[in-house]
């Protein structure tokens, strides 16, 4: 741990990178919407924070990205379900957001701390 | 994941449903089309889907930056356009000029009621895809929100 990064700027910035991942896997999944066969993906969020931070040294793994279990299949073999995906979409920006602001909210911390408490 | 990928996926999607669209409007209008450059009635035409198998490029950078994760997140495209091989619908009009000998049109085995549905099925797609390139716009001006 360094100076300037304090260990709720490790968890928000690994959040972020988890929550964007996510995003591109409900963005695949609506993309892929009328595609027969196609069996949505996602990401265990909790799971995949829990490992990233786990990891002593830091290295970057990717996330383990498995299919969704318990959707109902359409005819054609695709299950992907657009209310799960629109829900997810909303949560996930919402999700960003909350990280984005806490991790501004850190280094204005930070800024407060090297100033001596002396404004900004 | 990088967060202009996001767009790249929603895109290939926007397009793929546009050229839905354009099928089932272009199906619509050749409803009753009994001449056509290859000769008989139009024949009605169906898009086929399949998941965007990702470049070899970004596999390998994926595996590059980190050894056994998953591959990156992929689009849709159109594969091909296929023809219906249903027969064409024969009708009773010995006055038309593309009558057979028995007095029969063949015309193109169209249902107009399920090209509209196909067409609202796209467009409700669409939107959906579009809102989705709306999520990741604005989810990377909040990251640029941090060096502010």
């Amino acid at each position: 741990m360094s100076v300037v990064e304090t260990p709720l700027m490790q968890v928000l910035s690994r959040a972020l990178d988890l929550t964007a991942t996510r995003q591109g896997l409900v963005s695949q999944n609506v993309a892929n919407v009328d595609t027969p066969g196609y069996k949505a993906q996602d990401i265990n969020f909790r799971q995949e924070l829990e490992r990233a931070l786990g990891d002593e040294e830091g290295r970057q793994t990717a996330p383990l990205v498995r299919d969704v279990p318990g959707l109902i299949e359409r005819p054609d073999g695709n299950n992907v379900s657009l209310e799960r995906e629109s829900l997810l979409m909303a949560q996930n920006q919402l999700a960003f957001q909350v990280d984005v602001e806490l991790l501004r909210a850190e280094f204005n911390r930070l800024q407060l701390a090297i100033n001596g408490g002396n404004g900004q | 994941m990088n967060l202009f990928g996001l767009f790249q996926i929603s895109g290939s999607a926007l397009a793929a449903e546009r050229l839905r669209a354009e099928v089932a409007t272009s199906n619509l209008a050749n409803a009753d089309t009994t001449r056509t450059a290859e000769g008989g009635p139009y024949r009605r035409r169906v898009v086929v889907f399949n998941s965007q198998p990702n470049s070899q490029f970004r596999l390998l950078l994926a595996n590059t930056l980190s050894a056994g994760a998953a591959p990156p997140a992929g689009g849709v495209r159109v594969t091909q356009v296929v023809e219906d091989p249903s027969p064409p619908q024969r009708r009773y009009e010995p006055g038309h000029p593309d009558a057979d000998a028995a007095g029969y049109v063949a015309y193109p085995a169209i249902s107009p009621v399920q090209e509209m549905v196909d067409l609202m099925g796209a467009e409700r797609a669409y939107e959906l895809n579009a809102s989705a390139v709306q999520a990741a716009k604005q989810m990377i001006q909040q990251a640029l929100q941090i060096l502010k």
